[in-house]
């Protein structure tokens, strides 16, 4: 079996980044001026469709608005407030050197470069580093109530292993008080004409005219509507695919398939196996278990992560000496200890957890001990910092964290993989743009913590406006019409044809089923390590799971009506196809890097083993038809400014 | 963590869209981890009927981690059920005992129609926000982020108003049905803050306007909506409104 | 006017009608109740302070007329927001509890105030619209509580306004917009205190009276 077919003709012209040429520092700002501009009297001629509301889509939706665009945004949820954004914790980064501790927009630029094991495109990053400042100005301009030293000016504290602090943050609640930021803008907007909100709406197709996207097809999920909506250009700000695991940290509706869509219609989908696994989430408890709960990465700033030295040993965490417990952070990694980027921690976690001393009842856990920390500081002190944090885990694991060490595992958290676009964030389907989480642009093989916030809001706020401009200006538009339009119709169709045969399966199992068995393959061949062997087991497993799902699931009610059995299952039947393509690009990276750890590439010490001169590259996949192997395209990263290097943090 | 598992009794109520009445209905969730959370019962329950060839319970629900404000419903008669400053999907079964009765109705008001079931339309909540629940700055125009300097007490006054789910608990706790704490948690967020003063007035007059047209109800300082908010907001907050409104009406 | 009368038209601009004509119930009752006081000084030192009372005139009159402006704005504001209130729920729930905000005085309120006016009207018949060219107002009061059932009625309608109180003090000052952390707990105290006051004060009259006079 061949994995993947490589087809290098098409790396020219599809694959074409649009990096700006020149030195790295100017490359944004010569750019933007040679964009070229909309007329303001044009703007308003102009709709765009954004589908997504969370951090990129509403600052998108707000900023696009405010230059006098016409903007339709659709959201899933009631509200574009509920956008899962809402549930980042930590902070977001910017180079704003506040603490005067050598942080610089270089600094953050490699950081985040390095992080991500190298495989992310330089001008994007840098570009991002430069933008993140303007990020911070604005959101306290809208009133985004951060935390202040008592001298009233902002304060930074240092995360996710940052050696800088460069992490502005709301408490632990940094996401929600950002995405209500984009939310009043974007509300602003709506209420100034220029947004049309359109809540409760599901794309299900990406409808293309001539090549370019000009429209989407929805399901209006409270009547079961099928409606259509066409625009000059599409922007999908979808979020990530994580719930392709069933159990993450992802809210209960994000899905793959307003992303998945697209791919089917011809965007290409980069670095699908890059998936982050958050190191400090709530433990799994059983088998109903809906969604998993991550715990701000701050608490590694002050708890010890430790399991005990005998595996097996089932004695209480208070009944474990000092001497017969394993700080395996601490004496593995001397130099950042319990500050190891995510993946490195979460492997370490597995790889415990795997010899037989994990703790807990499913042996599926680690400590997270504070006794040190409330010994040294006292207990105020460490509830002043982690309060929150120690209450939330009490209220779902009925535990006090005060007394006995928290127990965690890693859990699926982000995806670093997405849509393939260029420069201009700009897919390979002119007209579409992916911003956000959806896209695979800025972090590599592996996200830094409080980056994910800076991304989200730096493609909505401050790239879209200007890049979409460019496109805009420059490209000649037939008229194309919702109502009679072909290609319109055929997603009509097309989304019908997929409703009735999902409600017409009638078999016996239902979609949670389907979804707790896609999840536990993924988790257990294409996780936190992966082997060819493996992958290749679940590439079939998957397969034959799709077509148990087409054959045998039950999806109660009917298609024009609020039906949330539909609507999982439409998302479940699209994870199943994305599964498979998710396998096919872990297959294909022979090497490990970031978050994509394959045992037959580490080094003498357990580390990721990069392959610089065969796989630094984006993997772009392109749709060739159901049951077929994806097509493989590649851009390769070339790294002008910083030197390729092996990670190491001991 | 708990293995004890439990069997309740749930009267759920159940009304299909477009109809104007529906009614409890009476199902049985069995084996009960205490370990679960609410919605995680409600799955159980909802696969068993799907099973059963029945069509399962609508509810809202999303990041189930208490931050999104999407669930809610009236658990027993108190709004994300009995636990204090918690929402219903971080509500954990271990707090109900084995054999209990447990009536679960949506949020009722007039200005949150039911859709079916346990959802409701909350979007006015949103039109609320969209008279005036922002600071009117575009994008590119702001100034440095340290320029004005804002006491940290105030930042976190400011912090604990924003701390808002909008998941309309309180309106569905009132007595009256109004929305008087989330109204009053934007206008203290934002009055509280120099960038948001000079909009003050404006915003209070138009967000109060609003919130009457929808048909919420008055305040009468019951106080069960701080009692009921999962993020604890004080009515503090509501006097804050009160006096922003007299200034704006008065001043 | 049209911002004024928008403005009262308001949610809270009609609170705060509730709220400024509760201000001016409770100066009243205060001012009544110290009156009243005099009554336990025996009938000599009560008839006196009648009589100065009566003396003021035209200043009676103006605040007769003050009180029953009062007494309508809050009684038509009262029932407007108690029906504007009814018609935001629609449906009710088939099971409410309270979450511990609601109070004995909160949750009365329409109530007690309804049976307050039915109250004042008696009482106002019984006391203030009276002949007194035969009898003096200590007469009439000794008549009327020398009926047992009325003393009830009132012991009864004094502990009703005494709750209808309780909460309407504190509230009209958050209605007024001054709740602060440092001084709403002295509000609060300074409430419930001024209910039992009032209570006692205005509680005890017909035992006075009957028993002890």
């Amino acid at each position: 079996m061949t994995p993947y077919v490589e087809n290098d003709q098409k790396i020219d012209t599809k694959l074409d980044a649009k990096v700006p040429p020149g030195p790295l520092a100017g490359k944004w700002d010569q750019y933007r001026f040679d964009l070229k501009l909309v007329n303001p009297a044009n703007k308003k001629k102009f709709d765009i469709i954004v589908v997504g509301t969370g951090l990129a889509g509403a600052s998108a939706a707000a900023t696009l608005a405010e230059l006098g665009y016409h903007v339709k945004n659709f959201c899933i949820q009631d509200s574009p407030r509920r956008a899962h954004s809402i549930a980042a914790q930590g902070g977001i980064n910017a180079a704003k050197n506040y603490s005067n501790d050598g942080d610089s927009i270089w600094r953050l630029f490699y950081d985040t470069i390095k992080g991500g094991d190298f495989r992310a495109r330089e001008a994007n990053v840098y570009r991002l580093a430069q933008i993140s400042n303007h990020i911070i100005d604005h959101c306290v301009a809208q009133g985004i109530p951060f935390a202040r030293d008592y001298g009233g000016f902002l304060d930074n504290r240092s995360f996710g292993g940052a050696q800088v602090s460069r992490t502005f943050y709301a408490k632990g609640q940094t996401g929600q008080q950002l995405l209500l930021g984009a939310y009043s803008a974007l509300m602003r907007q709506v209420a100034s004409g220029m947004v049309k909100m359109f809540p409760r709406r599901e794309m299900m197709e990406l409808v293309v005219v001539d090549g370019r996207a000009r429209g989407i097809v929805t399901r209006n999920l409270i009547t079961g509507e099928i409606e259509t909506y066409d625009g000059h250009a599409v922007v999908l700000a979808t979020g990530g695919y994580g719930n392709v695991f069933n159990l993450s940290t992802n809210a209960m509706s994000s899905n793959v398939t307003a992303s998945f869509r697209a791919y089917k219609k011809g965007a290409y989908f980069a670095n699908p196996c890059f998936t982050q696994i958050h190191p400090t989430c709530i433990p799994v408890h059983g088998t109903f278990q809906s969604k998993l709960t991550l715990m701000s990465e701050s608490l590694r700033n002050d708890g010890r992560v430790w399991v005990p030295k005998k595996p097996g040993d089932k004695r209480r965490a208070a009944d474990i000496p000092e001497s017969e417990r394993d700080y395996y952070l601490e004496n593995k990694y001397p130099s950042f200890g319990n500050l190891v980027p995510r993946d490195v921690a979460s492997r370490n976690a597995k790889e415990q957890c795997d010899k037989g001393k994990g703790v807990g009842e499913t042996g599926l856990a680690v400590y997270l001990d504070f006794e040190d920390a409330i010994n040294r500081y006292g207990e105020d002190v460490v509830a002043g910092k982690y309060g929150n944090l120690f209450e939330m885990y009490e209220k779902i694991t009925g535990e006090n964290p005060y007394k006995t060490p928290m127990m965690i595992y890693p859990a699926v958290h982000y995806a670093m993989g997405g849509l393939w676009v260029d420069y201009n964030l700009m897919s390979t389907i002119d007209g579409l743009f992916v911003l956000g989480e959806a896209n695979f642009s800025d972090h590599g093989a592996n996200r830094l913590g409080a980056s994910a916030l800076m991304q989200g809001l730096a493609d909505g706020y401050f790239i879209i406006p200007y890049t979409i401009g460019g496109y805009l200006a420059e490209t000649t538009f037939s008229e194309v019409h919702a109502q009679n339009s072909d290609e319109f119709k055929k997603g009509v169709e097309a989304v019908n044809n997929r409703i009735n045969r999902l409600l017409s399966v009638n078999g016996n199992r239902t979609v949670a089923d389907f979804h707790r068995k896609l999840g536990l393959i993924l988790w257990d061949h294409c996780g936190m390590s992966r082997n060819e062997e493996d992958l290749l087991k679940a590439k079939s497993m998957v397969n034959a799971l799709k077509h148990e799902f087409w054959k045998d699931v039950y999806i109660p009610g009917i298609g024009k009506d609020l039906n949330q059995s539909l609507e999982n299952a439409g998302r479940v039947a699209d994870f199943l196809e994305f599964a498979e393509l998710m396998i096919t690009d872990a297959l294909a990276r022979k090497e490990s890097c970031g978050c994509h750890f394959n045992t037959a590439f580490q080094t003498e010490e357990n580390e990721a083993r990069r392959d610089d001169e065969n796989f630094c590259h984006v993997a772009a996949w392109e749709y060739a038809g159901e049951e077929k192997d994806p097509v493989f395209h590649k851009e390769p990263l070339e790294f002008e400014n910083v030197k390729l290097s092996q990670r190491s943090y001991k | 963590m708990t293995t004890k598992t439990i069997n309740l009794t749930l009267k759920v109520w159940r009304q299909n869209r477009g109809e104007k009445k529906g009614k409890l209905k009476t199902y049985f969730a069995k084996n009960i981890s205490g370990d679960m959370s609410f919605l995680e019962m409600i799955d159980v329950v909802n696969e068993d009927l799907t099973k059963n060839r029945e069509e399962p319970i609508a509810f809202d629900h999303d990041c189930r981690e208490g931050i999104c404000g999407m669930c809610g419903a009236v658990i027993n008669g108190r709004a994300h059920g009995h636990e204090k400053e918690t929402t219903l999907c971080q509500l954990h079964m271990r707090h109900f005992s084995d054999g209990d009765t447990i009536v679960i109705e949506p949020w009722r008001s007039r200005a949150f129609p039911i859709i079916k079931d346990l959802i409701v339309d909350r979007s006015a909540l949103d039109r609320i926000i969209q008279s005036g629940g922002y600071i009117s700055v575009n994008t590119g125009g702001a100034p440095d982020a340290n320029a004005i300097p804002i006491a940290r007490e105030v930042a976190e006054t400011a912090f604990n108003a924003a701390a808002c789910i909008g998941c309309g608990a309180c309106v569905a706790a009132c007595p009256n049905a109004s929305a008087m704490l989330f109204v009053s948690a934007k206008i203290s967020h934002l009055a509280l803050l120099p960038q948001g003063r000079i909009e003050a007035a404006k915003r209070a007059k138009a967000m109060v306007r609003q919130m009457d047209q929808l048909g919420f109800g008055n305040c009468s300082n019951e106080t069960e909506c701080e009692a009921e908010c999962p993020k604890g907001i004080s009515i503090i907050n509501i006097a804050r409104l009160n006096r922003e409104f007299l200034k704006a009406e008065l001043c | 006017m049209n911002w004024f009368t928008a403005f009262l038209g308001s949610s809270i601009g009609k609170k705060l009608l509730m709220a400024l004509t509760g201000l001016g119930f409770c100066f009243f009752l205060f001012i009544h109740l110290i009156g009243n006081l005099t009554l336990y000084g025996g009938k000599n030192f009560f008839l006196s302070y009648v009589e100065h009372l009566h003396a003021l005139g035209p200043v009676i009159i103006i605040a007769e007329c003050g009180l029953l402006l009062f007494a309508v704005i809050h009684v038509t504001t009262g029932a407007l927001l108690f029906i504007e209130n009814w018609r935001a729920r629609p449906v009710g729930y088939v099971m409410k509890k309270n979450a511990g905000g609601r109070t004995l005085g909160s949750a009365t309120m329409p109530y007690t105030g309804f049976l307050i006016l039915t109250f004042i009207t008696i009482h106002l018949l019984n006391v203030h619209f009276v002949d007194l060219s035969q009898q003096t107002i200590f007469q009439v009061l000794q008549n009327i509580f020398a009926f047992f059932p009325y003393v009830v009625f009132y012991t009864l309608a004094v502990i009703i306004v005494a709750i209808h109180v309780s909460h309407g003090f504190w509230s009209l000052f958050q209605t007024l917009g001054a709740n602060h952390p440092k001084y709403m707990p002295f509000i609060h105290g300074l409430g419930i205190c001024f209910s039992l006051i009032i209570a006692l004060g205005f509680g005890f009259i017909p035992a006075y009276i009957r028993f002890i006079v």
